[in-house]
C-alpha cells in the first residue's frame, strides 16, 4: 500500500479506497451532530493530478477557494500502486501513488454525478492524461514543463474543453492589448507589423502569448519576434511591445507590480491595468467559471509550439 | 481541428474571455457634486476601471452648481472610493482615473454653463461618443435636454459619435407629466437614446429572475395559475425619509417605489417568454404584463385592493424612531404614505385569478425586498391521519436584498420511524455560490448604456402604462385627503388595514 504523502490534507482521516465515500458521509453528519453549520452546496468536482509537492500547493490553493467557491477536491499522486491508501476531510480526498491506468476508474467512482467536473494537470504520464479528458469537462494543463501535454493537445482538442494554466495568468495581458486594438489607428498599424518583443518570466508563457498574436493578427514574413526571459517574480510577463507601422504598442509593469500600463502611441490611449490576483487560488478560480472550448488558445497553442523554445 | 479567426473588427477579442468593451465615451454627470455620485456613480466608474471594463479613451466631466475645481472633483473621486468603495488610498488606478476627470459649474438653465462644458470637452480631448447622466433633480431634467439641444450637445460630431442619456427616477410624478418629459426628450434624442434609470434591475437576483425562469425548464411549467396560489412582493426598508423630506413629501411610497421598481419586478416575474434575450423583445413581454392589470380604482374607490399608511412613533433595531409627520422637514400634517399594499391581479390566460399581493413601507422591523411565490397545496393530503401538522405549502422565495438569492420550502418526512413530515429550505446565495463578487447595480447599469444595451432600463411605454394604473390611486388619494389613510407603529409590518387587505382572499402576508 503507498505511503501517503506528508503534508497533503493534515487534518483528513486515512482510509481505504472503498470507503471514501462511506467516510465523506460519516464527516457530514458528524458534523451535523455537533451542530457545525451545513456543508456548503458543491458545485463541481476539481481532480488535481501531479508530483507530490505540487498536489500540496494545489490542495491548499483549493482550501482557499472552496471557502467560497464548493468543490469536492480529488487529488491524486501516480505510482505503482492499483489499491491506494486515501485520506478523506469534508470536500477533499487525497488518493497516493495511484497507477496511472486506473487514473479514470478512480475519478469516475469519486466524482459527484451530474455536476461539471474539471482535471487540473501539474504533471504525470500523458497517458493518464489522455483517459482523463473523456471523463473531464474541462482539463486544464499547468505543469512546470508542458511540452509533453502540449504535443498531446491537439488529439484533446476534440474531447474535452482543453487550456492550460498560463493562458489564464496571460488573460489581463491580453485583454489589455485587445483593448487597445480597439482604437482604429491601432489595428491600421497592425497591417504593417515589424516586430513583437515579449519578456517572459517563464518563457512557455511568452510563447503561449507569441502564438496567440501570431494566429490573431495579419503577421507578415519579415515581422520580427523575440522572446527574452527575465527574473521578476509574480506576473507572466513584465514587458511587451509591438511595432505596428510606426505605432508603439506597449504593455509595460510597473514598479510594485500591481498594475501595467498599456499605450499606444499617443499618450492619451494609455491605460493602467491592475495585473490582479495571480495566486495559484485566483487563477483556478477563474478557469473554474468556463466550461466552454477555447479556440483562441487551441489556435494560439498551436502556433506557440511552433516557435522555437 | 482547429477553426480560423473569426474576422471580427478587433482580430484580438476573438475568444478572450472579458465582457465587450464599450467605444470611446465621455461621461457627463449632471449633479456631479450630489449624493448619488458621490455613492454610487464614482465607485462604479472606479470598480469598472479596475475591472477593464472601460474603454481605452474615456473622460468623465462633472457638471453641478457647486464651484469646484478640476483637481476638488478628483479629490471627491478619491473621497468617494474611501467612504463608500473601502479604498483607504488612491492606487493606480484610482489615480490614473482620476487624471480623466474634469468638472465645470453653473446654473442648470444657463447657456454659459453649456459652452463651458462645449469648451471642457474640447479642452480634455474627450471622444464623441457621449453619455449624459442626469444626477439631478427631475424638474430640470426637461430644462438641461434644451440647453444641451441649444448647444448641439445632443448631436454628435463625427460618423463615430453617439449620443445617449441616463434619466434617474422619479420618471414623472403622474402619467400626464411623465408624457410630457417624454415628449421634451424625444424632441432630441430618439427612444433608443434614453435610458431611464431603475436599479433594482441591475440587482443580480432581479436579472437571474429571467435565467431562472426562461434558461430552466422544469420551473416554467408551473408558472401559472394551475400551480400557483398567489404573489408576494416585498419591499422593506427600516429607514424613515432621512434626509429626503422635500422630496418624499412629493413623492410618497407608492410614486417611490410601487411605480418604478417593483412594478418592474412584477413585470419579470409575470412575463411572457420573449422569443430572445434582446432589449425590445424583453420590454415588449414586460409591457404587455402592465397593460393586462386590471385598474386598482374601481367603482367603490381606490380602498377596495390599495391601502396606504403613515408611520408614527415607534422602536426600530433598538432605537426609538420619530412618527413620520415629526421628521425634520415633513409637515405635522401630512397625509404622505409611507406603506402601501396593493392587490393586483391581471387579465391573461396565465395569470387570470392570481392574486399579485405589493408592499413596501419605511421603518419595518427589517430591510428586506424579496418575491415569494405560493403554490397550491397538493390536491389532497394523504398524510392527514398518520401526520398531525398540515401541509405548509410549497413556496419559491427570491431574495432581492439583502441577502441576493433563492429559496424553495418544500416538505420532507422527518427521521424516524413515525411518518411526521416538517417544511425545509433549499438555499442558493449569490454571496456564497459561485466565489466571486456580486457588482453593485450601478456598475452594470452604467456599462450596459455605454454598450447601448437598453434590456435592463425602463421603456417610456410602460412607464407610461405604470403611471396610468397609478394616477387614478393617486388622484382618488387627493380627494379624499387624510381620509383613509391608516397608521401603523414604526417597527411593525404596516397598518392592521393591510392584514384585513390580504385576509379578505383568505391569505396572510408573510412573516419576514
Amino acid at each position: 500500500m503507498a505511503k501517503m504523502i506528508d503534508g497533503l490534507l493534515p487534518s483528513g482521516r486515512d482510509v481505504a479506497f472503498a470507503e471514501i465515500e462511506a467516510t465523506l458521509a460519516r464527516i457530514v453528519s458528524g458534523g451535523r451532530r455537533h451542530n457545525r453549520p451545513p456543508a456548503r452546496a458543491l458545485l463541481a468536482t476539481v481532480i488535481v493530478v501531479g508530483p507530490p509537492q505540487r498536489l500540496i500547493a494545489a490542495a491548499e490553493a483549493l482550501e482557499q477557494f472552496s471557502d467560497m467557491g464548493g468543490v469536492r477536491s480529488i487529488l491524486i499522486s501516480e505510482g505503482e500502486h492499483t489499491e491506494p491508501i486515501a485520506r478523506v476531510t469534508d470536500t477533499a480526498v487525497a488518493v497516493s501513488g495511484l497507477a496511472p491506468r486506473y487514473l479514470n476508474n478512480a475519478v469516475a467512482a469519486l466524482r459527484l454525478s451530474s455536476l461539471p467536473a474539471a482535471v487540473w494537470w501539474r504533471g504525470g504520464s500523458v497517458e493518464g492524461l489522455k483517459d482523463l479528458a473523456d471523463l473531464a469537462d474541462r482539463l486544464i494543463l499547468d505543469t512546470e514543463e508542458p511540452e509533453a501535454a502540449w504535443r498531446e493537445a491537439g488529439s484533446l482538442f476534440e474531447r474535452t474543453a482543453l487550456t492550460d494554466l498560463r493562458w489564464t495568468a496571460l488573460t489581463r495581458w491580453r485583454s489589455a492589448l485587445a483593448h487597445l486594438f480597439d482604437l482604429p489607428h491601432v489595428r491600421r498599424g497592425a497591417a504593417a507589423l515589424k516586430g513583437v518583443r515579449i519578456d517572459a518570466r517563464d518563457l512557455a508563457s511568452g510563447r503561449l502569448y507569441a502564438g496567440w498574436l501570431k494566429s490573431s493578427l495579419p503577421w507578415p514574413s519579415g515581422a520580427k519576434l523575440e522572446i527574452q526571459p527575465c527574473s521578476a517574480a509574480g506576473a507572466p510577463l513584465t514587458c511587451v511591445s509591438l511595432d505596428c507601422g510606426g505605432v508603439a504598442v506597449t504593455l509595460k509593469m510597473r514598479e510594485g507590480r500591481s498594475c501595467f500600463e498599456a499605450t499606444a502611441g499617443a499618450q492619451e490611449s494609455e491605460r493602467i491595468v491592475p495585473t490582479g490576483d495571480v495566486s495559484l487560488g485566483a487563477l483556478i478560480a477563474e478557469e473554474l467559471g468556463v466550461r466552454t472550448r477555447d479556440l483562441a488558445f487551441e489556435r494560439a497553442l498551436i502556433a506557440a509550439q511552433e516557435i522555437a523554445a | 481541428m482547429t477553426v480560423p479567426p473569426s474576422s471580427g473588427s478587433n482580430p484580438l477579442l476573438d475568444g478572450l474571455r472579458i465582457e465587450p468593451t464599450p467605444a470611446p465615451t465621455a461621461l457627463i454627470i449632471f449633479g456631479a457634486s450630489g449624493d448619488l455620485t458621490r455613492r454610487k456613480l464614482l465607485p462604479a466608474v472606479y470598480q469598472l476601471s479596475r475591472g477593464q471594463r472601460l474603454p481605452a479613451r474615456f473622460t468623465v466631466v462633472g457638471v453641478a452648481r457647486s464651484e469646484m475645481s478640476d483637481e476638488q472633483f478628483r479629490q471627491q473621486l478619491h473621497d468617494s472610493l474611501k467612504e463608500f468603495a473601502g479604498i483607504s488610498k488612491p492606487d493606480d488606478v484610482s489615480t490614473a482615473l482620476a487624471a480623466r476627470l474634469f468638472y465645470v459649474h453653473g446654473e442648470m438653465d444657463d447657456p454659459a454653463l453649456y459652452q463651458k462644458l462645449v469648451a471642457k470637452l474640447k479642452e480634455c480631448g474627450a471622444p464623441d461618443g457621449v453619455l449624459f447622466y442626469l444626477a439631478i433633480p427631475p424638474t430640470v431634467y426637461g430644462v438641461v435636454a434644451d440647453q444641451l439641444a441649444a448647444a448641439r450637445l445632443t448631436e454628435p460630431a463625427t460618423p463615430d459619435g453617439w449620443r445617449r442619456m441616463i434619466v434617474e427616477k422619479p420618471f414623472g410624478t403622474d402619467l400626464e407629466s411623465a408624457r410630457a418629459l417624454n415628449q421634451r426628450l424625444h424632441k432630441y434624442l430618439d427612444e433608443s437614446q434614453v435610458f431611464r434609470i431603475d436599479h433594482y434591475l441591475g440587482k443580480e437576483t432581479v436579472q437571474n429572475l429571467l435565467v431562472f425562469r426562461f434558461a430552466n425548464g422544469m420551473f416554467e411549467p408551473v408558472w401559472n395559475r394551475r400551480y400557483i396560489d398567489h404573489v408576494q412582493i416585498t419591499a422593506a426598508e427600516t429607514v424613515g425619509v432621512e434626509r429626503r423630506a422635500a422630496y418624499y413629501e412629493g413623492a410618497g411610497a407608492l410614486r417611490d417605489m410601487v411605480q418604478n421598481h417593483l412594478m418592474q419586478v412584477l413585470a419579470l416575474v409575470a412575463m411572457e417568454p420573449p422569443i430572445a434575450f434582446s432589449a425590445e423583445n424583453v420590454r415588449d413581454r414586460k409591457l404587455d404584463v402592465i397593460l393586462s392589470m386590471q385598474p386598482f380604482v374601481t367603482d367603490r374607490g381606490a380602498r377596495e385592493h390599495v391601502v396606504r399608511a403613515q408611520y408614527s412613533a415607534g422602536w426600530v433595531n433598538g432605537t426609538e424612531v420619530p412618527g413620520y409627520r415629526q421628521e425634520e422637514g415633513v409637515n405635522s400634517e401630512s397625509s404622505t404614505d409611507t406603506y402601501v399594499a396593493l392587490r393586483a391581479y391581471l387579465d391573461s390566460w396565465r395569470w387570470a385569478g392570481v392574486p399579485f399581493y405589493i408592499r413596501t413601507g419605511k421603518r419595518m422591523p427589517k430591510r428586506t425586498t424579496e418575491i415569494a411565490i405560493q403554490f397550491r397545496r397538493p390536491p389532497l393530503h394523504i398524510f392527514k391521519r398518520i401526520s398531525p401538522t398540515p401541509i405548509a405549502p410549497n413556496l419559491l422565495i427570491v431574495n432581492v436584498q439583502p441577502d441576493e438569492g433563492i429559496s424553495v420550502r418544500f416538505e420532507a418526512k422527518l427521521p424516524g420511524t413515525r411518518m411526521q413530515l416538517a417544511p425545509v429550505m433549499m438555499n442558493f446565495r449569490y454571496g456564497s455560490a459561485f466565489g466571486r463578487p456580486v457588482p453593485e447595480a450601478y456598475e452594470t447599469l452604467l456599462l450596459d448604456a455605454m454598450l447601448g444595451d437598453a434590456t435592463l432600463y425602463a421603456r417610456h411605454d410602460f412607464v407610461e402604462a405604470s403611471w396610468a394604473l397609478i394616477t387614478p390611486i393617486l388622484d382618488a388619494w387627493r380627494s379624499a385627503k387624510a381620509d383613509g389613510l391608516a397608521c401603523y407603529e414604526a417597527g411593525e409590518w404596516g397598518p392592521r388595514e393591510a392584514d384585513a387587505l390580504i385576509a379578505a382572499d383568505g391569505r396572510r402576508w408573510r412573516t419576514l
